[in-house]
């Protein structure tokens, strides 16, 4: 009775607070860095900022590209003059209705220094290609002329890290050019950001979706039924999962180890995501040591790699040993060869490769939600089995980055983040070091292998360029990538539809049950 | 009075000239590039370069430190690399958050530390002094972010008296913002009354054994004159300078509370500006929190004269 009569004082007391019955509140590790798409950015930031606005294109779940704001794209013959034709009757946040002058604006502002959008080199020729011209011809016309055919602009337009390169509405800045708050297309709208404890987002009404029956990565069907949600700063696993318990939170990322206690809760349940990110054991391969490809080889015959990634991943995780992703629609048979886990193939390439014994350490560091440290500890054991003298190294994960990107270490535990089409994610560790030194594989094969790739829009063509460049990376073992990203995202059983993709979650297809 | 505060005021200033430069050139030893950890692992050269030069990080240290320093002498702390906010306004806001916690936390613990103390010193070796130090010594023994955890496991959890997570300010609804704050205050409170009891205990303890207790006694006074006009007045004193050192110590930085139960204070914008290397917040903390401690420590040296006559302010 007295447990009854505090919990109705409190939970009348606690009635007063702003949180509203609809409203579906989702964790975040950390607070975003602002909501202006692809300039001041993380994960936690596209995550958010991809609720309210939308670009011309955006991925599918298979890593491919689909018009998102444009009804088609027409590509010249030459592969240089992109036509965009906009949906009709796509209306942004404030009810203006988007023309290609919006579209305009937002490339021009996103090409003007000042602005700071961190893909503007890939556009502006200092990467490579460069958009020569974009104009907009009529309202529902945009056109972009390219120096050059690439197979990668579109891919580059419809990064998450971009911001998807979005369409805004003139009013997202103030009159002094400054960023205001976005004004998008999205099936959000902006709603309140309390820097440090959370950022809401509302419905849109007036939501015009992309045709589909159902949502297909950032693409597809974006209907939402949900009247807002509340994405809440919980830095701390153990709190998130009793949140996620109490009902505080309805969906979070949470640990793997967490997964059979949440799943045989009866207020939550789990469900597996696959990322396209990458999860490695890098070489450096200038090292004196481990510039030694027989050494590498050996490394990798020594690491039993199905039952390391089954390790870390508490047995559901997939090992994939290719730079393309196993949700790729270029994954395949070259793709699914792999390392043979052979102990005896190992010493005798460690005895070839004159071996003495000589200590390697492999740097690793200890974030939640990348398996760096336990995969190191693993292949730690692994190593030392064939006679390895493998240490290892644990480092906060500011260090980490800046010993890898000085490319400074032998071996190095480091999870990439997704690059869903395989050319980016080769791009993303492969060129020449004297320019980058975080660049792992610099190989002038492999960079051709790339570099064509990038520019061929051919599928099959393309197909066959990735596997030569998956037998090349096998056999110069140059890093060891040996899983995907597996993430485990757990959520009340109140919501229904809220499927995370690439580590973000979506809320546009989820809806609350009434019982 | 007023003398000693201003000559305490002008003794902060080196210590804070000091502080200044040491957070400066020691933060910049660690390593770790803001730039690079804003690009995260896919920086090309060119998108780097730019970010570090709009970001001032191309100039040379000694170049940084002066434009830095000379900002903070006109009251301007900077911009947080991350967030683009000033930074002073930031530390203020975060501030307040943690101090409310801090401030009903200690002055709970002191109120009942404190009395407990003494009480468990006039009763040495009791059967109430040896369940009070025991109880002491359990809370100070456990962990701020388990006991904090254990809390939130039977308040939030098991009861659900209390809500597991968020965070309300008064300014919003002041009714709602107290039983957000409730865990994190009893967390630190707990913790901090095992410190306070045990020095209480302490220092009451070494009163009651001196002459003029006993002579006190002898005149026949009764046990609770003894105790409270004679010892405790006497006794209070290092118990007091604790309960400052604590008030600075907690102020400087709750973050492992304000993480377990998501309050945005300054400890946890601290700890999220050491990892992203957000230099200007990082200095910006440092500078503040030095400055806080002069404060309270100077505010409990004030005070002293007021709790043992014997001690003036001259």
């Amino acid at each position: 009775m007295m447990k009854r009569t505090i919990a109705f004082t409190l939970g009348t007391l606690l009635a007063a607070a702003p949180a509203a019955a609809q409203t579906v509140t989702v964790a975040l590790n950390a607070d975003i860095r602002s909501t202006n798409p692809g300039v001041n950015r993380d994960d936690n930031t596209d995550a958010v900022v991809l609720h309210m606005v939308e670009g011309l294109v955006g991925y599918r779940e298979n890593g491919s590209v689909a018009p998102l704001l444009a009804e088609k794209v027409d590509v010249s013959p030459d592969g240089r003059t992109y036509t965009f034709t906009l949906r009709k009757g796509v209306k942004f946040h404030n009810g203006a209705e988007l023309t290609a002058d919006d579209v305009l604006w937002s490339w021009n502002r996103y090409m003007d220094p000042k602005t700071d959008w961190r893909c503007r080199s890939e556009f502006d020729g200092r990467s490579g290609l460069k958009v020569e011209k974009a104009e907009a011809p009529d309202a529902a016309t945009f056109v972009m002329t390219l120096d050059r055919p690439s197979a990668l602009f579109l891919d580059s337009l419809a990064r998450t890290d971009c911001g998807m390169t979005a369409v805004l509405h003139r009013d997202s800045v103030a009159a002094d050019g400054s960023w205001d708050k976005p004004i998008g297309t999205g099936p959000f709208r902006f709603g309140e950001w309390r820097r440090g404890e959370y950022v809401t987002v509302t419905r849109f009404d007036d939501y015009s979706s992309p045709p589909g029956d159902r949502p297909d990565g950032l693409v597809g069907a974006k209907r939402t039924a949900l009247a807002e949600v509340k994405f809440l700063v919980v830095p701390d696993a153990s709190t998130v999962k009793a949140a996620l318990v109490s009902g505080a939170v309805d969906l979070a990322q949470v640990l793997d180890s967490d997964v059979p206690e949440l799943s045989a809760s009866k207020s939550a349940a789990v469900g597996l995501y696959p990322s396209a990110t990458k999860h490695t054991f890098l070489f450096q391969t200038r090292d004196p040591l481990l510039g030694n490809v027989k050494l590498r080889q050996a490394i990798a015959a020594s690491i039993d790699i199905p039952e390391l990634v089954a390790a870390v991943s508490n047995g559901h995780g997939k090992a994939n040993n290719s730079a393309v992703a196993l949700t790729s629609a270029y994954y395949g048979d070259v793709q699914r060869k792999a390392y043979a886990y052979d102990p005896e193939k190992a010493k005798q390439l460690l005895a070839e490769a004159g071996y003495k014994g000589e200590p390697i350490r492999i740097i690793a560091n200890k974030r939640v939600h990348v398996p760096s440290f336990n995969a190191a500890v693993i292949a730690q054991a692994m190593m030392q089995a064939v006679g390895i003298n493998a240490e290892i190294e644990v480092l906060e994960w500011a260090t980490q980055l800046d010993r890898y990107n000085k490319g400074n270490y032998q071996m190095m535990s480091f999870s990439y983040s997704a690059r869903l089409d395989p050319a980016l994610s080769y791009e993303q560790f492969s060129g020449p070091k004297d320019r980058q030194p975080r660049k792992v594989w610099d190989d002038p094969a492999a960079q051709d292998l790339i570099e064509k790739a990038s520019v061929i829009s051919d599928e099959a063509e393309r197909r066959k360029l990735f596997d030569q460049l998956h037998e090349l990376q096998l056999e110069t073992t140059p890093l060891i990538i040996f899983a995907n990203g597996q993430e485990a995202w757990a959520h009340t059983k109140r919501l229904e539809g809220a499927d995370p993709w690439e580590g973000k979650p979506r809320l546009w297809g989820a809806r609350v049950a009434t019982n | 009075m007023l003398r000693f505060a201003i000559r305490r005021i002008l003794m902060a200033v080196p210590t804070l000239a000091i502080m200044a430069v040491a957070v400066f050139v020691l933060i910049r030893l660690i390593p770790g590039d803001p730039a690079s950890l804003m690009l995260g692992d896919l920086a090309d050269p060119a998108s780097l370069a730019d970010l570090r030069e709009r970001l001032g990080l191309d100039k040379d240290i000694a170049t940084q430190f002066v434009i830095w320093f000379g900002n903070v002498l006109r009251g301007d702390l900077g911009l947080s690399i991350t967030s683009g906010q000033p930074v002073l306004p930031l530390v203020l806001e975060r501030f307040w958050v943690s101090a409310r916690i801090v401030f009903i936390a200690v002055a709970i613990a002191s109120l009942i530390a404190v009395p407990a103390g003494v009480i468990a010193a006039w009763r040495q070796n009791s059967a109430l002094d040896l369940a009070l130090v025991g109880t002491a010594t359990v809370l100070l023994s456990i962990p701020t972010f388990w006991l904090g955890l254990l809390l939130l496991l039977l308040f939030g959890l098991k009861l659900e008296w209390l809500p597991v997570v968020g965070y309300v300010s008064f300014s919003d609804n002041p009714t709602a913002a107290l039983l957000y704050i409730l865990m994190p205050v009893a967390t630190l409170f707990l913790h901090e009354m095992g410190v306070l009891i045990r020095m209480s205990r302490a220092s009451t303890l070494e009163v009651l054994r001196l002459d003029y207790i006993t002579h006190a006694r002898a005149k026949g006074l009764s046990e609770r004159a003894v105790l409270w006009r004679h010892a405790f007045k006497n006794a209070f004193g290092p118990t007091w300078t604790l309960i400052g050192l604590v008030l600075g110590n907690l102020l400087g930085g709750i973050a492992v509370v304000e993480t377990v139960f998501t309050i945005p204070g300054l400890g946890r914008l601290l700890v999220d500006s050491i990892f992203a290397r957000d230099y200007p917040v990082i200095q910006g903390c440092l500078l503040f929190v030095a400055f806080v401690y002069v404060v309270v420590n100077l505010v409990v040296d004030l005070l002293y004269p007021v709790f043992d006559p014997r001690v003036t302010a001259e």
